[in-house]
């Protein structure tokens, strides 16, 4: 490491373990990039272009857009994520509040958990056919995505419910509260640092899920559309191309979740 | 707060005046009953309490001194027995006995300040009014230079005062303390003792505190219970009318610290 940087690193310098992160990511996607292009030499074979034919054609894509269907790249990506942003929310919306008062009540939480534990292993890909063809091509990635993100989300609540100090809620019934204060003043505060790790963990799944959904959809299906299409007329840089996108923006995502998580988790005193 | 006895709840009139005392703890027995196996943890245990008194439980590890506590609290339900404040039964937990924890159990959510102000916003004290009854006992446990700190930026000796100032400000007429010091160090937990001491000479509280320090019970009460083992029956009652502050080193002191800890030995020699 001194070599690369020319100083000694130092771990209790913060622009020093910054540098040191950039360093080795830099190392490392080289590595990744070096091995991918001696694979594609040695399997010559069009269905694993080089990096560079793959940038070309993500260059080509960004600039023109898709030429077999004259749609931009930013409506493909704009399309996919408000998708994914739908799904998100309405699992938000249900999750959250179904997964506090399961986790608040044991009857209600035991009499969930035969149904949940049968639901759960289902792949939320395995919804996408059912979605597509009964629901539509808007309504149905959009539920596949519900559905990645569901699962994951109520058990983080349930959990983050079921794990709050049992003093915290002793504390606060010897300060006066009532039970429904005890909920909303004790339970629901503590839970959300577990909100937002089900959250974290929710979006890495439901972002693979809209892409997979997508690829059962129309041209207004967006990236993984994009992917689908090229795939299928064995344009394969354009392909890589897609999965290059697809992989930014599952990093990006996850990425706000996480910094979102860390300074709440922080803020709030807890570390989850 | 509801004041009506429940089903289960037997309530004998037979032994213990309680017509004008502060704080009447008559006939309270507790059995834990688990499938077929039933424990007595607690058998008849009474006491009164003065206004203002500062009394300590002792008793060999496992005795249920802190069952009694809960009980008092409310936060537990006696097999048989009850708890008279100022003639009236209590039978769930209420602001008018706060309760001070051994591993502090403050919200971490909330800064040193809110969390003091916990049970006035529950009591919906007007802000203004929460906010300068709350700065009070902040600075009366010598805390106003962290006044907006978060939970987690404070030493152990600091939660607990902030422990014993959100007990404090909503003026109960008990604080029940469960080994507050426990989780302290020798040293942190000599001055917490004279600072307890200090706050106590201001407000004029009345506390049951339980320890299985005989040195700060001696150091402390009005007056101090000695425990049997388990069922917890009481040994012996010992009023200490020395003046405070207190000095270790009197050969009164020790003396008695060396009654009290023989007295403990023997239950625990029993035992075996």
């Amino acid at each position: 490491m001194s070599l690369i940087v020319g100083l000694k690193f130092d771990e209790n310098n913060r622009y020093h373990r910054f540098a040191r992160t950039v360093v080795i990511s830099v190392i490392s996607l080289s590595i990744f990039i070096l091995v991918w292009w001696i694979v594609s030499l040695m399997a010559d074979t069009p269905a694993i272009p080089t990096p560079l034919q793959t940038l070309d054609a993500l260059i080509d894509v960004y600039q023109y857009g898709d030429r077999m269907t004259g749609i931009s790249l930013g409506t493909y990506v704009s399309s996919s994520m408000s998708t994914f942003l739908r799904g998100f929310l309405l699992a938000l919306a249900v999750a959250v509040p179904l997964g506090l008062i399961l986790g608040y009540s044991k009857t209600l939480r035991d009499l969930s958990n035969p149904v949940i534990e049968v639901l759960r292993p289902i792949a939320p890909i395995a919804w996408a056919p059912i979605f597509m063809l009964s629901l539509g091509y808007t309504l149905g990635p959009m539920l596949v995505v519900f559905v990645g993100i569901f699962f994951p989300l109520l058990t983080n609540v349930i959990f983050g419910v079921k794990k709050i100090d049992p003093n915290w809620i002793d504390a606060s019934k010897t300060l006066g509260a009532s039970q429904l204060q005890v909920f909303y003043k004790v339970m629901i505060p503590s839970a959300i640092p577990y909100v937002m790790n089900g959250i974290k963990v929710g979006l890495g799944v439901g972002w693979m899920c809209i892409v997979a959904a997508e690829l059962y959809a129309t041209p207004l299906g967006g990236i993984g559309f994009y992917l689908a299409e090229q795939a299928t007329a064995g344009y394969w840089p354009g392909a890589y191309a897609a999965l290059v996108v697809i992989g930014i923006l599952g990093l990006l995502t996850i990425g706000v979740a996480d910094y979102i998580h860390r300074v709440i988790s922080k803020r709030m005193g807890m570390d989850v | 707060m509801s004041q009506e006895n429940s089903e289960d709840h037997t309530w004998r009139e037979s032994s213990a005046s309680c017509t004008d005392s502060h704080i009447c703890i008559k006939d309270l027995t507790k059995v834990f009953k688990r499938d077929d196996v039933e424990t007595v943890v607690l058998e008849g245990f009474s006491l009164d309490v003065k206004k203002g008194e500062l009394i300590t439980l002792v008793g060999p590890s496992g005795s249920g001194k802190t069952t009694i506590l809960r009980l008092i609290a409310g936060l537990i339900q006696p097999t048989s027995g009850g708890v008279l404040m100022d003639g009236e039964l209590r039978t769930s937990p209420g602001a008018d006995r706060g309760m001070v924890f051994q591993d502090f159990a403050l919200f971490p959510w909330r800064s040193v300040r809110k969390n003091v102000e916990f049970g006035l916003e529950i009591a919906g004290v007007p802000k203004e009014e929460r906010r300068a009854r709350a700065e009070k006992y902040i600075k009366l446990a010598g805390l106003e230079k962290f006044i907006d700190a978060r939970v987690h930026e404070l030493s152990g000796g600091m939660k607990q005062r902030v422990g014993i100032a959100r007990a404090l400000v909503g003026h109960p007429d008990v604080i029940l303390m469960d080994e507050p010091f426990g989780a302290l160090d020798a040293q942190t937990r000599n001055i917490m003792q004279v600072q307890l001491l200090n706050i106590l000479d201001k407000t004029d509280q009345t506390i049951i505190f339980v320890t299985h320090s005989v040195d700060e019970a001696v150091f402390l009460s009005d007056r101090i219970v000695v425990l049997t083992k388990r069922p917890a029956k009481i040994k012996e009652v010992i009023e200490i009318p020395w003046p405070r502050p207190r000095d270790r080193a009197t050969p009164e002191f020790t003396a008695l610290r060396k009654r009290i800890l023989t007295e403990l030995e023997e239950e625990n020699v029993m035992e075996n």
